[in-house]
């Protein structure tokens, strides 16, 4: 899709968001939900007592984000469904092992999983929602996410570069 | 004007989790269309090879930006609706830095992994499985991350607030750098891949128009408008003529005693609202006043817009009739100023009769007598209670103490050690050890005494129910707040702590003193019943097993987590929440002082739903949670507070009692 249809897509998307609920875009909140979820089956009084996760209660999923996180899966599915992109791999470079990419997807997920709560927010929640608010922290959020990207870049170019 | 669901606070209902999903839906179907289903997608705009995401991200915050904001201009929402993140500067930046390097390395983001998940991606799953990792981590390391959590907090604060520009100037200067950033990625594409396919294209140049197109029409719709910040409105002329009409009749005020009068006569409909800051408001206000800061104002007294009267008051007189006006414009027309403020009222209506210059007629004396008596007792508390003579707050600072040392009814009690006592103490004091105030009771060391060995002590030094009572610390401000949970058991509700002690008061060169008062000892009356806030280990059980309690653990972080042990266990109590007594406190130089109200406020609100909420506070034997206790129930006004004095000592040591246990470091 020409990228800046899909852009005022998200635009559109984002907008109804803030008319229907009052809140705008997120994903990382949900994932956390979900952690929390399951931290509360393993370590169920040792999370409630935790000062983060403890103050979601022992129902962490009853959040309206959790059910919008379930629909961008049921929507990202319906897209590829209908463009008939579904194919199982794992995404990498051509000089880059399945293993090698495996350590870094989970690595690159630990750093932003934490970032995301650090920052109370992702790429959805703050660089998205919190822009269009024109909020002052989330613009530095994005200002300084696509900092620390590109002076990654360089370290890790082997695992994307043909 | 649109309600959302978060203005209308229903973002919890089965409605608002029905909305969210379909709202996802729409966001993971464009996430997929725009191709964000593939890592080597995501990740090539930091090798400046595709830049989509660039495209995407500028396209829809545009969008959504002067889509809301337009509406806004119009007037069809206002931006209380809408929930706005606030600006906390220390997290925000180094989260997204690390989110960045997070990006670049997995590949993904949270909402584009889940979009790669459906697509099959196997390395998304993995990231997801990551990110997962990574909240949990947070969780666990919460306690050293906390420091940095608000650090560089701002509150909610606009970005055009920020470069000092208008919402406008900004919008225009955003959509500009929109179309500039859309073609540089064109050109950056073209060049380096050989692809940017819409460079030069029409498409993009009709595109370009209609972002600008956009802007101007925001520009356009929003000069026709309101300022920059707060609700759109607009002025008319003739309302304003109204308002000053108002003001110059002096319908906009109420005299003390009229109010005085309309309260105690229980008229129903009075709303009456302290706009002083929340530490000023709880120290002391007027009985059933409302606490409301003035950027709240609109908001929380929306549901008494010409309902009834709603009377403001502060100190002065200013900012309560800024705010008049403020309402006014917003339609309220049942708005009055207290004449004088607090202090106006205090003078008034609440100076007893025997203080006064002028003779008060043998009617109004009585009032004044009346009205003592219902604004200076706390509510609950019988109507006959001699009233003070002192309007004390129960934070005390030195000035204060130090300008009403020669009053009468001031008891001061110093609670440091015997030797520093009869050493240097404050004039008028009497020396009290808190061990002598506890007793071994059902085989625990250390409880609070009951209430006629403490009417027996308060008698010996002289303290009448109707003295007002001043506690000194010297190192610990839990010596000070036993001996106020020990006056609470008394029934005797007027007292208030020296903040910063002893030794804040030595260091400001107050008067001390080595001779000992004079003390004519009283009859203290014991009353058993007013005691409802101790409770044994069966009520915490019994609270712990309906969940129908916070536990409040205030003990040191490694007791509580089991690393330290003084007890027949080590561990807490399931479900317990650890709040350390020592973050309330703060140092001024050497003196130990309470953080202020506003900042404890604001920590105790993370952990407590509502003021009403039931929480049980405990420490190892009572001392350092008396100092929470203290915090809570008098200074911040939670109304249902709890103390186990027993505490863990007692828990630890009953067997069948629920632990979280570890094993008993090594002494």
């Amino acid at each position: 899709m020409n990228p800046y249809l899909a852009g005022v897509g998200l635009g559109l998307t984002l907008l109804a968001s803030f008319l229907i609920l009052g809140a705008g875009l997120g994903a990382s909140a949900g994932i956390a939900r979900i952690s929390a979820c399951m931290e509360l089956c393993i370590a169920r009084s040792h999370t409630l007592a935790s000062e983060y996760f403890g103050k979601w209660g022992d129902a962490p999923l009853r959040y309206y984000l959790v059910f919008m996180l379930a629909g961008i899966f049921l929507g990202s599915l319906l897209s590829a469904l209908l463009a008939n992109r579904i194919t199982f791999s794992v995404e990498r470079g051509r000089k880059c092992t399945v293993r090698k990419r495996i350590i870094l997807a989970f690595a690159g997920g630990l750093l932003v999983g934490f970032a995301s709560r650090m920052a109370n927010g992702c790429t959805s929640g703050q660089a998205l929602t919190g822009s269009a608010l024109m909020l002052t922290g989330s613009f530095l959020f994005m200002l300084s996410l696509f900092l620390g990207g590109y002076l990654t870049a360089w370290f890790v170019r082997r695992q994307w570069n043909d | 004007m649109i309600n959302t669901l978060f203005g209308s606070n229903n973002l919890d209902t089965a409605w608002a989790f029905l909305a969210s999903l379909a709202i996802g839906l729409a966001f993971g179907f464009f996430l997929e269309r725009a191709g964000f289903g593939s890592s080597r997608k995501l990740a090539s705009v930091f090798y400046f090879k595709d830049m989509t995401v660039i495209k995407v991200m500028f396209t829809a915050v545009l969008t959504a930006m002067i889509g809301l904001f337009s509406l806004r201009a119009l007037g069809l929402i206002r931006l209380d609706q809408v929930y706005l993140l606030e600006t906390n500067l220390v997290p925000q930046i180094a989260g997204g830095l690390i989110f960045g390097i997070g990006f670049v390395i997995g590949g993904w983001c949270p909402g584009t992994a889940a979009a790669g998940i459906t697509s099959g991606k196997i390395d998304a799953l993995v990231f997801m499985l990551g990110a997962v990792a990574g909240s949990a981590l947070f969780n666990e390391v919460f306690r050293w991350v906390k420091p940095f959590y608000e650090m560089g907090g701002r509150g909610v604060l606009f970005v055009f607030d920020s470069l000092g520009i208008s919402a406008s100037a900004f919008v225009l200067l955003f959509c500009v750098t929109g179309v500039l950033m859309f073609w540089l990625c064109e050109y950056v594409e073209r060049r380096l891949s050989r692809t940017g396919i819409y460079w030069n294209t029409l498409f993009l140049k009709s595109f370009s128009l209609a972002v600008l197109t956009g802007a101007v029409a925001f520009v356009a719709v929003s000069a026709g408008s309101a300022p920059a910040a707060g609700t759109p409105m607009t002025i008319d002329p003739a309302s304003e003529s109204t308002l000053l009409e108002s003001i110059d009749q002096a319908q906009d005020h109420i005299e003390p005693e009229e109010l005085a009068e309309r309260i105690l006569s229980g008229e129903k409909d009075l709303t009456l609202v302290d706009v002083r800051p929340y530490g000023e408001f709880a120290q002391f206000h007027l009985r059933g006043a409302l606490n409301v800061p003035l950027k709240d104002l609109h908001q929380s007294l929306a549901p008494y817009r010409n309902v009834g009267k709603i009377v403001l008051y502060s100190n002065g007189m200013t900012h309560p009739a800024q705010a008049r006006d403020s309402l006014y414009r917003m339609s309220f027309r049942n708005v009055y100023i207290l004449t004088d403020g607090l202090d106006g009222f205090i003078q008034k209506c609440l100076t007893p009769t025997s203080l006064r210059r002028e003779p008060l007629s043998t009617s109004m004396a009585a009032k004044v007598v009346a009205w003592r008596a219902y604004f200076l007792s706390p509510p609950g508390q019988s109507q006959s209670t001699p009233s003070a003579d002192l309007l004390q707050p129960v934070m005390l600072d030195t000035d204060w103490l130090n300008s009403n040392l020669d009053k009468p009814g001031l008891k001061i009690i110093d609670l440091r050690s015997q030797p520093e006592y009869n050493t240097s103490h404050i004039p008028g004091s009497l020396a009290l050890s808190p061990e002598n105030i506890r007793m071994n009771r059902q085989a625990v060391g250390s409880m609070l005494q009951p209430v006629d060995m403490l009417a027996k002590h308060a008698s010996s030094m002289g303290i009448l129910p109707s003295d007002t009572v001043v506690l000194v610390y010297g190192e610990k401000p839990h010596d000070a707040t036993l001996f106020a949970v020990a006056l609470e058991r008394l029934g005797h509700t007027k007292y208030g702590i020296l903040n910063g002690g002893f030794t804040k008061w030595l260091n400001e060169k107050c008067p001390v003193t080595a001779d000992l008062p004079v003390v004519t000892e009283t009859d203290y009356p014991p009353s058993e019943t007013l005691d409802t806030f101790t409770v044994d280990y069966k009520t915490v059980l019994q609270h712990l097993q309906n969940k129908s309690a916070i536990i409040l653990d205030v003990r040191p972080s490694d007791y509580f987590n089991g690393k330290k042990s003084d007890e027949a266990r080590s561990g807490h109590i399931p479900g317990a929440i650890n709040r350390p007594y020592t973050e309330d406190l703060q140092k001024l130089g050497e003196a130990a002082m309470f953080k202020a109200a506003a900042d404890l406020q604001k920590s105790y609100a993370s952990i407590i739903p509502n003021k009403d909420s039931r929480v049980i506070v405990h420490c190892r034997t009572g001392h350092q949670a008396s100092q929470t206790f203290f915090i809570l129930n008098k200074l911040l006004g939670y109304r249902n507070v709890l103390w186990y004095d027993a505490g863990w000592s007692q828990w630890s040591a009953l067997k069948d009692m629920p632990a979280e246990t570890s094993p008993n470091p090594k002494p």
